[in-house]
Parts: C-alpha cells; sequence; structure tokens
C-alpha cells in the first residue's frame, strides 16, 4: 500500500489548518467589534462553505484560479505558475472548506468570554495587544482548539472542490478521499476498504481529541 | 462554557452533515430514477457512456414529445462507474457503453436480459488540445518527446474509464510508461472523459486524448486520430439491463436509437451508427 495519499492529505490539512486559524482568529476577533449590520453580512459570507456543496466551492475557485480566469491568469502570464492541477492547489479548496467551522467555534468562543476580565485587565494599563495574547486567548482555548481539530479533520476529508482543482495523479495530487474513490471506481475494494479503515481510525483520533479538549474546558 | 459546548456541538453537527452529504448526492441520483412520479408516466432509465450526452439528450427530449406519457431519464458518467452502479443495484433499463469491457462484466455477473446486447455505435480516440494549440501537439507518435520534462500534466482517463483503457492502450503501443510519466508530474486521470474536455478547455492541462466526439462537442481541436492498429476499434454496446417493468418501452427506445432521426444526431458530432 502506497501511502503518498495520507502523506499527501495530511501535509495540505496542516498547511490549512494553519491558514485557517490565523485567519479564523483574527477574522473573528474583528467582525466581533463591528456594527450589528456588516457584522450579520460577514457572518454569512464566512460562513456561507460550511453549507454549500464541495463541487459549487470547486466550481466558483475554478472561476477565478482557472489558468484562464481573472486571479489564475494573472499568475501564469506573469509567473508562469498555475494555480490547479498541483498538491498545494488542494490548499486552496481544504482552506475555504474548514474555514468557516474555525470562524465560527472561535466567534463563540470568544463571545462567551467574560469582558469583565478585560476590562479590569484594561483597568491595570495592560495593552490591548497583552490582553489578546495573554487573557483572551488562553480563556478560549478550548474553543478554539475545537475549532481547529474540526478544520483540520474536515480539511483532511474534503473531495469534491479538492478533485476538481487539482484532478487525480496518482503520486502527486492524489489524496486519501480521491484515492478511496478511484481505488472503488477501479473494483479494488480491498485496497479502498484498507484506506478506509485508516481513515476511520484518523476520525476516531480527531473526535477523541476534540472530546479531550472539550473535557480539558470544562475543568478550566 | 455552557455556550461554548454548544458551539462546538452545532459545528461539528453540520460540518458531518455537510461532508456527508457529496456521497448522499450519488445514491440519491440512483434513487431518483427508480422513483417512477405518481401518474401513469412510463420512466426509461438510461445509464449511458459520459460522451453520449449531448447526442442522447437531444434523442431522449425528441423522442418523449414524440411519445407523450414516456420519460427519458439520463445517468451520464463514465461506464466503469455506471457498471459498479449497476452492480451495486442501481435501477437501469439501459446501458450503453463506451467499450466492450464493462458489458462483457456486467453480462458475465447476469445484469444483461440475454440476446439484447448488439454493437451499437463507433468512434474515434483521438489526441485533442484547446484553440490555438497552446503546447504544438501535432501526432500520437511524438507524445513522447511532449510528455518529457512537462511543465504541466497531459490528461487522459482513468484505467475504469473506457477513454482511459484506449489511451493506456496508446501509450503501450508507444512504449511509453505512464508510471514514470505519473510519478514526474506529467499525467492525470480525469475521472470520465468530460472531465478531461474540461480540464483541456481550461488549460489546466497541456492537451488530453478524448473521443472525437467529445472533441466537436466541447470545441476542442483534434491533431490526431488514432488508428486501428494504435488502439483498436472504439465499439459502444447497448443493452437492456432490465431494471423495471417498463421493458417494452425501453425496447422500443433503444429500437429508436437505431431510427433515422437519431442517427443524423449521433452521426452529426462524428458517431457511426453500426446496427439499424
Amino acid at each position: 500500500m502506497d501511502l503518498y495519499p495520507l502523506y499527501n492529505s495530511a501535509r495540505i490539512a496542516l498547511i490549512s489548518s494553519v491558514l485557517v486559524f490565523f485567519l479564523g482568529i483574527c477574522l473573528a476577533y474583528y467582525v466581533a467589534k463591528l456594527p450589528a449590520l456588516i457584522r450579520g453580512a460577514l457572518d454569512v459570507l464566512f460562513t456561507v462553505p460550511l453549507v454549500l456543496p464541495p463541487t459549487v466551492v470547486g466550481y466558483l475557485l475554478l472561476r477565478f484560479i482557472g489558468p484562464h480566469r481573472f486571479i489564475g491568469a494573472f499568475f501564469f502570464e506573469n509567473f508562469d505558475i498555475r494555480l490547479t492541477m498541483t498538491w498545494w492547489s488542494t490548499v486552496f479548496a481544504t482552506t475555504v472548506v474548514a474555514f468557516p467551522l474555525m470562524y465560527r467555534t472561535t466567534r463563540g468562543a470568544f463571545q462567551s468570554f467574560d469582558r469583565n476580565i478585560e476590562d479590569s485587565a484594561r483597568t491595570l494599563g495592560l495593552s490591548d495587544s497583552f490582553i489578546f495574547w495573554r487573557i483572551r486567548l488562553p480563556c478560549c482555548r478550548a474553543g478554539i482548539t475545537a475549532g481547529l481539530v474540526l478544520a483540520f479533520a474536515r480539511a483532511m476529508g474534503e473531495y469534491g472542490a479538492t478533485s476538481m482543482i487539482s484532478g487525480y495523479t496518482p503520486g502527486v495530487t492524489a489524496t486519501i478521499s480521491t484515492t478511496v474513490y478511484n481505488l472503488w471506481r477501479t473494483g479494488s475494494d480491498d485496497l479502498a476498504l484498507r484506506w478506509v479503515l485508516l481513515n476511520l481510525g484518523i476520525s476516531a483520533v480527531v473526535l477523541l481529541c476534540l472530546n479531550v479538549f472539550e473535557s480539558r474546558g470544562r475543568k478550566s | 462554557m455552557r455556550k461554548l459546548k454548544s458551539t462546538v456541538v452545532t459545528a461539528l453537527i453540520s460540518g458531518a452533515v455537510i461532508a456527508g452529504c457529496g456521497e448522499a448526492q450519488k445514491s440519491q441520483q440512483a434513487e431518483q430514477s427508480s422513483a417512477a412520479p405518481a401518474v401513469k408516466q412510463t420512466v426509461i432509465t438510461v445509464f449511458a457512456a459520459a460522451s453520449l450526452t449531448e447526442s442522447l439528450s437531444e434523442i431522449g427530449s425528441a423522442y418523449e414529445k414524440k411519445n407523450p406519457g414516456v420519460k427519458v431519464v439520463f445517468n451520464f458518467d463514465s461506464s466503469g462507474t455506471l457498471k459498479r452502479q449497476i452492480e451495486e443495484g442501481a435501477q437501469s433499463d439501459i446501458f450503453i457503453s463506451a467499450a466492450p469491457k464493462q458489458m462483457n462484466e456486467l453480462e458475465k455477473s447476469g445484469h444483461i436480459v440475454n440476446g439484447s446486447r448488439f454493437d451499437f455505435l463507433e468512434n474515434k480516440v483521438v489526441l485533442a488540445v484547446a484553440s490555438g494549440n497552446p503546447y504544438t501537439f501535432n501526432t500520437f507518435a511524438e507524445l513522447g518527446t511532449k510528455l518529457q520534462n512537462c511543465k504541466i500534466p497531459f490528461a487522459i482517463g482513468n484505467s475504469d474509464v473506457p477513454v482511459g483503457q484506449y489511451s493506456l492502450k496508446i501509450f503501450e503501443s508507444l512504449g511509453l510508461k505512464p508510471e514514470e510519466l505519473e510519478k514526474a508530474g506529467c499525467l492525470s486521470y480525469g475521472s470520465n472523459v468530460k472531465e478531461v474536455t474540461t480540464q483541456i478547455s481550461e488549460g489546466m492541462v497541456s492537451a488530453g486524448i478524448v473521443y472525437a466526439t467529445d472533441a466537436v462537442s466541447a470545441g476542442l481541436t483534434a491533431v490526431d486520430t488514432a488508428t486501428e492498429k494504435l488502439c483498436g476499434k472504439v465499439v459502444y454496446p447497448a443493452a437492456l439491463t432490465g431494471g423495471s417493468s417498463s421493458d417494452s418501452e425501453a425496447r422500443k427506445f433503444l429500437d429508436y436509437l437505431g431510427s433515422t432521426e437519431a442517427r443524423t444526431v449521433f452521426e452529426k458530432i462524428g458517431f457511426t451508427v453500426l446496427k439499424q
């Protein structure tokens, strides 16, 4: 069994988790401070990939980053870089799809954060960045970690947009999900089953992590 | 903390639901075709190779107009996927495969109505490029040199897709090794022929191997046509798969596919109709 798809899926999920971690926290923090109307609109925009079918996400992404389209053409014509059909192209898809999970969960955590703590820190003359990094984030740690775990899991399992953006090249763009589909199609059920079991194992670990973080969060 | 927990749970549930949607869609498709509407309307479900999408859809709506009360429902995908779906119990009345292999396998496993199979259409396999031929592909013979040190992948169908099998046969005849090209990132596999044509026209791949008819319907340029020596004859067999009670209706539609009207549609985009 060639383990490349596991390696590829893992690195894609890791990269997009890192991106989603910072993006999610930043946007959750700033959006919460906006007036209600703008906040509502942005909430919809940032959450919509969660409810869209992955193929719609794939289609929309291709409309922008395809070599003949807008952003894709810019990179292609100026730098001779194609944003599609490489292993890292998948990161675009997984980041978009996983982002809402991180954003939503972090927003929720920030909302339940006790503002009095922040205010009292301010009366002690602490800077905003100190309050954010040393008080707010540690207080919301459980929620943020849960969001990150969910985002990682979602990125790991992305199929629809991935197959549209990166195609299927064994040993190059193959991920666990595209590999399972292609093994099923070619009638290699035994091998497909092995990947399915591996995937079930990974999911179990992810959910276990989530439980651990949650119970830890409850204790604090 | 309770609020936090509920957010996490909601997010988790929505995540799980959404992740499941992708797979649910597929099985839904198969279910939909079997769910006949309450009005007494005969539904004929046709599982056909993706390369027949344009021509069969046109013929299907013409047939519905001529036969009120009959609805022709199509499921277009690669013949390999369709074969798998029929094996897994999807309801289908007619199966038209882009190669004998899938039909042979279904015949062996008893999914084909005895004696209903016939060789229906013939197609050609071509080397297709986007308009302007940006990577200057000219012949199959030079594929070997063209695919060396590639910048972007070349697209063919997956090995379970007939067009992929024909492509691999061409690679074999030319002495090219797909595994080596894969490793170099020079070969990409589409899950059906339409995916390959879209990848070519979107400029995601340098060029690809598709059917002559798909090159026509996708507005691609066919720079070379594979000879019979290179990849064998491309024959589309058709058969009844005995999916429902509308067996006689399905038979009638199958007969209609050989009519002059249907023939014109098939020939317009480059098919040869083998049987009348």
